[in-house]
């Protein structure tokens, strides 16, 4: 709950909204208490006085009334009407679509049916009818104003339980032989109530407004009582010539509806689990740079050079140093594998080269990327997207979500080209053909037409490499492109790109988390942890001679080509939260080997000709292994 | 950079160079043209067909495309030829003869004669005439006292009426009498009320639905060819659209100004008119049961209710305080000698006290509003308070016209002590015969909601009802009024000035005490 | 797609059904009838018996049902008692009036709504999108019956820049500029509360697909911010804006009822606030029957619509 009002007070308009919100209802129960005039009594020789006047701070109404007065008494009474209303439709708009969600079929059909019926009608002219029928009064205009809501809560809460319905816990609990009603009230009804909550706080402002166009069209409150709505109704007559009877309540209900607005924006967000992990923002353009320690040198070490890399996500107040100081190189036509488990800082590492990790939360706060040895980071936008694809390309995982998923990829792949240099109309299917026929896709002129939910996923990972070779870019970063694939489509993928690098000399660095694939396709290898490189080396030297007690573990889970059946080992534990990293080895506290001395003081990364390690007890001696 | 201030900068942008674009039309558009009068109408008429309708809005439009056999005399309520020269009433009142005026055509050219004041009645009255069907005729009551219309020579025309009834002429005069073209009622079947055809000042021209009825002059009117080469009447239901086109030079006459709004028409370029006229606006008193059975309680809350801040605060003075059930402007009917109960909230108390009514609570019945009803929700709000004032609890209903309507209208018996009503009329007769008599509790089909009784108002309305003698009749209105005022079955509380306000470009326009609009007279520059 | 259309267009019919079902019932069940509507003053139980036989309606209510949806499936909805001409004339009239207001409201709702939508949200926490975000709150804050009103007092009352109410001007031509004159603010004061309504959701639906990875796919192809927003992210937006749309429709359409009373527009939904009033039986009936059918029509054609903008879904 302290999280919730805390989060609540970030929104700083959220919470402009809720001290208005607070103000107003505080001022609608001290109302009673408050030295006013009688809101009802009437002065016709003084009305019309305008607000700021003698005895009358609002100024008087079309009969003499005492206009503050009557605003406060108001908007007690409209305050509670919107309250109510808004109850009553969202419980029984929420039972409808609950029973109607949950036992779908029949049911789900003829209540959808009858909400539709309701929807269609126009819901002023619903309203108008209910509160004729009725007869005039703010008890009917509440029950028409709750009634002509009731079926968009309905259609609302019945999608969520359409969705709910069909949940492991539902099944579990019929299996275990509930009874319908049992579990609509502890399974469903617990899980739909935050939306219901949000779909409430949005609506009573809606509400308010609604009573006061009943009021307008003159089904209200019974006069002498003032609620806001028809304060407005009774002033509109004198609209031309006495137009503050009409603003001072029309600014109230401006100011309620407002700050209604405000908070609920602020309470959907606020129970909304995705705010927590900064998952709301939006992703700029490109990361944002902010560099504390000064640019590090560039050495030439290869094509492209990333020197002490540090990337930050700054989530609510805590840092988590995701990449830590990373240092890399890849020289033309070379393949660099890097490796590690989720959370290890891989990808990031990649993402970080063209300014893509998402930002907010991210942040480059170090280092320096090289291309061609110019760095990048902290280049201008236009310079960064110039190169994106064409110089530097990227492959991504799981391309069902990686392609759009309206454009057929034929478009997909001449926007690539597109990006970056004209290309004409008839130029441009050919040559998307050609891209698709490059990497190895049957039938490519029927299959440049289709969209990616037509396609398998190898198929769409097809596409994915094909588009990241559209421009010929001279450094291809493939962040885990097979790992959503099965095994065989993964070895045609591998080989593929295998070939792709030959024949047109292209560096790759290849993101995985599986030895397998680094040991068919990588000339060198780093493995990271935490943030960090702990062993980097030639791919063949590390396969034979692992250093680090963690890349030792990181093989052993992975069943080896061709190795016939070996027993999986999980490495116990989880990696360290990177906000938090203990001090010496991050890996300590996982390690069978680790002693006193891994827990203390900085592990650096010792170099000793090709092979590298960030341990001081490594498997085997780091001069015995590079030799 | 931010959106909406950019899309409202566009918009205005937009908006000001569409003004400007249109700024030639828009003005051109605001200043109407000379010789049309435009005036701004409260609702879309129902039909232009007299004895179809009910509505006085749609009277100002009719009362100029039409005439009937007799009309009102210039400002006054008291009847002249018209379409008849002349007319001799029998005896016994039942038969009138009516001399037609010769050379008189219908604007589609058919001649007006016997025939056609004939084809007008029995298509009203008789079920069985051919073109019956072209109704329903809800006003046909007026006039159910005709028995008989003949033809006696293609210039004469006789009435023969079941029993003698007073107000027949004032019934020829008011709209459902007027007269309408036979030829055109044959060949527009029942949509001759969008294509009517009458003798009067103006002719059709054309009705835009929802927009504008049009009519022009007739240049071979009998009474002279009018002034206006045409006017425009524009249906506008929302008075503060309909004020807000009067000050943006739109429309050059608007009638039912609201209260609140005159002021805003003190100007040098605006006229304001006023015109009293047969109407009353009062609150029926539920005397059969509750406090009110009580003639002192009744009289109580005549004394409580400050009638005087009514009409000049809430109705700013466009209504005058009753006096008892006639309205003044029945000039020949009205004792001038009845003063309206005082403000006296002091006396209102005594006479509380004197009837052990202290306390005593009451439902009271508002409209919305409706025909005649002047701001009914302020006016029932502010009468809650005088009477809360003096010691009654009050609780107000509302109900939207009709519904209130069919609620008071049955009786009030169980339901209400009080309800808000008002009437207009042509005749003086019409109210105190349909809402005072004993003979016209809602059970006997008449409207006095609150069950007032008393022998002698019974007999001295019927006995003024058969008089055709019309100084008779006064004498015996006046004395049924002041006892009325002192039985106080209503709460009296005030007579409606109509008004309205016209442009400086319009010129001899005058109001009717009968709320018709004639225009034949007026001239626009 | 043809099939499809066909089977949404046969399940729209028990839908219709039911409102015709409906708004017979409310319609029955309001107190008050034609005839003391139209008898005012003079409705007295004699009167109000006999012009409800002229009426034709003494009838039992089931009876009048049927003979009422026999007669409009003829195509003949009735006469309206209180404008005394056949209802489907006035209806189509007036829904001419209707459309022409409802649907430029619509289209500029949809135009600024999306649009304001997708730059808050490209620039989430930004001043713009926070000036957004207030100005669009403030929008679907105010009454749009008094936003009007203000509209016509300072527009066309003071600087006199537009006229005051109408669809055409009464004397001169009936030309498109005369028109736009007449639209401008009722189509604005129309639109003011759906644009904020619009633009809020597509704030919402527009951070919710830039942070999918395909936006970041097209980042790193290299494709303009510019395309990133307006092509990729916001068609992917579009499919669940659409449906949106959709709702709002049937909110403009009802919000006209205002805008039609405080203009002086000649549209469907103060005939029908209006009829409802006197009591116009057929009128409202046939009048809602026939907005109705409209708007379910409508809705399909947003259905179709967004299952030809959305591949996946199958049809």
């Amino acid at each position: 709950m302290t999280g919730f009002l805390k989060l609540l007070a970030r929104n700083r308009l959220a919470l402009a909204g809720a001290i208005v919100m607070a103000l107003v209802i505080l001022l609608a129960l001290v109302t009673p208490i408050l030295p006013l005039a009688d809101p009802d009594v009437t002065d016709t020789a003084n009305r019309f006085r305008l607000p700021f006047s003698e005895g009358a701070l609002l100024g008087t109404d079309h009969l003499g009334r005492d206009m503050l007065s009557r605003l406060l008494w108001g908007t007690r009474l409209s305050l509670a009407v919107g309250f109510a209303a808004a109850i009553v439709a969202a419980t029984i708009g929420a039972a409808i679509g609950i029973i109607s969600g949950y036992y779908g079929g029949r049911v789900d059909n003829v209540i959808m049916r009858g909400v539709d019926m309701l929807m269609a009608f126009p819901y002023i002219l619903l309203a108008l009818a209910i509160v004729a029928a009725l007869g005039p009064g703010l008890l009917n205009a509440l029950i028409a104003v709750a009634a002509v809501n009731v079926p968009f809560f309905a259609r609302n809460i019945r999608g969520i339980t359409v969705g709910l319905a069909h949940k492991e816990f539902v099944d579990a609990a019929r299996l275990a032989g509930l009874t319908n009603a049992r579990i609509i009230l502890t399974e469903i009804l617990p899980n739909v109530i935050p939306v219901i909550v949000i779909a409430m706080s949005t609506t009573i402002g809606w509400m308010i407004l609604e009573t006061a166009g009943l009021s307008f069209l003159g089904l209200g409150s019974q006069p002498p009582q003032a609620d806001l709505g028809s304060m407005l109704g009774e002033a509109r007559s004198a609209l031309i010539t006495n137009p503050h009877t009409s603003v001072v309540p029309g600014v109230m209900i401006l100011i309620i509806v407002m700050s209604i607005n405000l908070l609920g924006d602020g309470v959907r967000d606020a129970l909304d689990p995705r705010l927590k992990s900064g998952a709301l923002s939006r992703p700029m353009a490109a990361t944002r740079v902010d560099r504390r320690a000064p640019v590090p040198e560039a050495i030439g070490a290869g094509l492209l050079e990333v020197q002490n890399l540090q990337t930050e996500f700054h989530v609510r107040g805590r840092n988590y140093r995701a990449v830590g100081g990373v240092s890399l190189h890849v020289k033309p036509g070379e393949c660099l594998g890097i490796i590690g488990e989720s959370g290890s800082g891989k990808s990031v590492t990649a993402l970080s080269v063209m300014g893509l990790v998402a930002s907010p939360p991210g942040v480059i706060a170090g280092g320096a990327v090289r291309y061609d040895g110019k760095d990048l980071i902290g280049a201008p936008y236009r310079r960064l997207r110039e190169m994106r694809g064409r110089n530097v390309a990227y492959i991504f995982q799981d391309p069902l979500a990686t392609l759009h998923p309206l454009y057929r990829v034929g478009d997909q792949l001449i926007e690539a080209i597109r990006a970056h240099r004209p290309i004409g109309k008839q130029e441009d299917r050919t040559k998307a053909i050609e891209l698709l026929k490059a990497v190895r896709i049957p039938n490519p002129e029927k299959r440049v037409s289709d969209y990616p939910h037509e396609m398998s996923g190898g198929m769409r990972q097809r596409v994915g490499i094909a588009m990241a070779l559209a421009n010929d870019p001279d450094i291809i970063i493939a962040d885990e492109p097979t790992t959503a694939l099965d095994v065989t489509v993964q070895a045609q993928i591998l080989s593929l790109l295998d070939d792709l690098r030959r024949s047109r000399g292209l560096a790759i660095v290849f993101i995985t988390h599986d030895f397998g694939v680094v040991a068919q396709l990588c000339d060198r290898v780093a493995v990271m942890y935490a943030g960090r490189i702990v062993e980097e080396g030639p791919t063949r030297g590390m396969l034979e001679t692992p250093l680090h007690p963690y890349t030792a573990r990181l093989m052993a889970c992975v069943p080896e080509l061709g190795g016939g059946k070996r027993r999986l080992e999980a490495i116990p534990g989880l990696p360290p939260v990177v906000d938090r990293l203990p001090e010496g080895c991050a890996f300590a506290d996982r390690c069978t080997k680790a002693r006193e001395d891994c827990r203390v003081g900085e592990i650096h990364l010792e170099r000793e000709g090709a092979r590298a390690v960030r341990c001081i007890h490594p498997e085997t001696p780091l001069r015995e292994a590079a030799e | 950079m931010s959106l909406v201030s950019f899309s409202r900068r566009g918009v205005l942008a937009a908006g000001t160079t569409l003004a400007l674009m249109l700024g030639a039309a828009s003005l051109a558009q605001a200043q109407t043209p000379p010789g049309v009068l435009i005036v701004g109408q409260i609702a879309e008429p129902k039909s232009l067909d007299p004895a179809a309708v009910t509505a006085v809005n749609d009277f100002r439009i009719l009362m100029n495309v039409y005439d009937g056999l007799v009309r009102y005399k210039d400002g006054t309520l008291e009847v002249e030829p018209a379409l008849a020269t002349d007319w001799t009433i029998s005896e016994d009142g039942t038969e009138y003869t009516f001399t037609l005026r010769d050379g008189v055509s219908f604007h589609d050219g058919s001649a007006f004669d016997a025939e056609a004041v004939k084809f007008n009645f029995d298509r009203m009255l008789d079920e069985s005439h051919p073109f019956h069907d072209t109704g329903p005729f809800p006003l046909a009551f007026f006039f159910s006292a005709v028995e008989n219309v003949e033809v006696v020579d293609p210039l004469t025309v006789k009435f023969t009426l079941n029993a003698p009834y007073a107000p027949f002429l004032s019934n020829l005069a008011y709209p459902t009498g007027l007269i309408v073209s036979p030829a055109a009622v044959e060949a527009g079947g029942a949509d001759f009320g969008r294509n009517p055809s009458g003798t009067g000042p103006f002719k059709f021209g054309e009705w835009r639905s929802n927009e504008a009825v049009v009519i022009e002059a007739n240049p071979d009117y009998w009474d002279g060819a009018p002034e206006l080469q045409a006017v425009v009447f524009r249906p506008i239901t929302d008075a503060n659209t309909r004020t807000a086109e009067m000050l943006a030079g739109g429309i050059d006459l608007m009638v039912e100004v609201p209260p609140v709004a005159l002021s805003e028409f003190q100007g040098e370029q605006y006229s304001v008119f006023e015109q009293a006229g047969p109407h009353v606006w009062f609150l029926i008193l539920n005397a059969k049961e509750g406090p009110f059975a009580d003639k002192l309680v009744r009289q109580a809350a005549n004394y409580a209710i400050n009638k005087e801040a009514l009409v000049n605060n809430v109705l700013e003075g466009t209504a005058e305080v009753a006096a008892g059930p006639t309205p003044p402007a029945f000039a020949w009917a009205y004792n001038p000698d009845l003063e309206p109960y005082p403000y006296d909230p002091e006396k209102a108390k005594e006479l509380l006290a004197e009837a052990g009514a202290e306390g005593a609570s009451l439902t009271f019945y508002v409209t919305e509003g409706g025909s005649g009803m002047l701001d009914p929700i302020a006016m029932g709000t502010a009468m809650q308070a005088d009477l809360e004032a003096v010691g009654f609890d009050v609780t107000i209903e509302t109900y939207e016209w009709n519904t209130f309507l069919g609620e008071v209208n049955p009786g009030l018996e169980g339901k209400a002590d009080m309800a808000e009503m008002a009437w207009m009329t042509n005749d003086p007769d019409t109210l105190p015969f349909l809402a005072l008599r004993t003979d016209a509790w809602p059970d006997k089909g008449g409207f006095n909601s609150g069950y007032y009784s008393n022998p002698k108002v019974d007999e001295l309305l019927e006995a003024a009802r058969v008089a055709t003698d019309q100084e008779e009749r006064a004498k015996l209105y006046k004395e049924m009024q002041v006892i009325v005022q002192e039985d106080a079955p209503w709460v009296f509380v005030a007579n409606w000035k109509q008004n309205a306000v016209t442009s400086d470009r319009v010129e001899n326009f005058s109001l009717q005490p009968s709320f018709f609009l004639l225009l034949d007279d007026v001239v626009k520059n | 797609m043809g099939s499809y259309i066909v089977k949404r267009l046969l399940s729209a019919i028990p839908v219709l059904l039911g409102i015709t079902v409906i708004v017979f019932l409310i319609m029955a069940m309001i107190p008050g009838d034609p005839a003391t509507a139209i008898l005012g003053s003079y409705a007295t139980p004699d009167n109000v018996e006999k012009l409800n036989r002229d009426l034709g309606l003494d009838k039992p209510l089931v009876q009048q049902y049927f003979i009422w949806l026999g007669n409009m499936l003829t195509g003949d909805f009735g006469t309206s008692f209180a404008l005394n001409r056949p209802v489907i004339d006035e209806v189509l009239e007036r829904f001419n009036g209707t459309l022409v207001l409802a649907g430029t409201a619509f289209v500029l709702c949809s135009i600024f709504g999306v649009i304001a939508g997708v730059v808050s949200a490209a620039n989430q926490y930004g001043s713009g999108d926070k000036i957004i975000t207030f100005a669009v709150l403030l929008g679907i804050s105010i009454p749009s019956f008094f936003l009007g009103m203000m509209m016509i007092l300072f527009f066309a009352v003071n600087l006199r820049w537009f006229p005051v109410s109408g669809m055409w001007p009464i004397y001169g031509a009936r030309d498109l500029s005369a028109l736009i004159s007449h639209l401008t603010l009722p189509a604005i004061a129309l639109a003011v509360v759906a644009t904020g309504v619009i633009a809020r959701l597509s704030r919402s639906a527009m951070l919710e697909v830039l942070r999918q990875d395909f936006i970041r796919t097209a980042r790193a192809k290299g494709v303009h911010e510019r395309g990133v927003i307006w092509r990729h992210a916001l068609k992917a937006a579009m499919v669940s804006i659409i449906p949106v749309l959709g709702i709002q429709a049937g909110f403009v359409l009802s919000g006209a009822v205002y805008i039609e009373i405080v203009f002086q527009w000649p549209g469907v939904g103060r005939m029908l606030v209006d009829a409802i009033l006197k009591r116009d039986i057929l009128l409202v009936q046939g009048g809602v029957v026939f907005v109705a059918a409209c708007y379910v029509l409508f809705n399909i054609a947003v259905d179709v619509a967004q299952s030809l903008l959305d591949p996946r879904i199958k049809t």
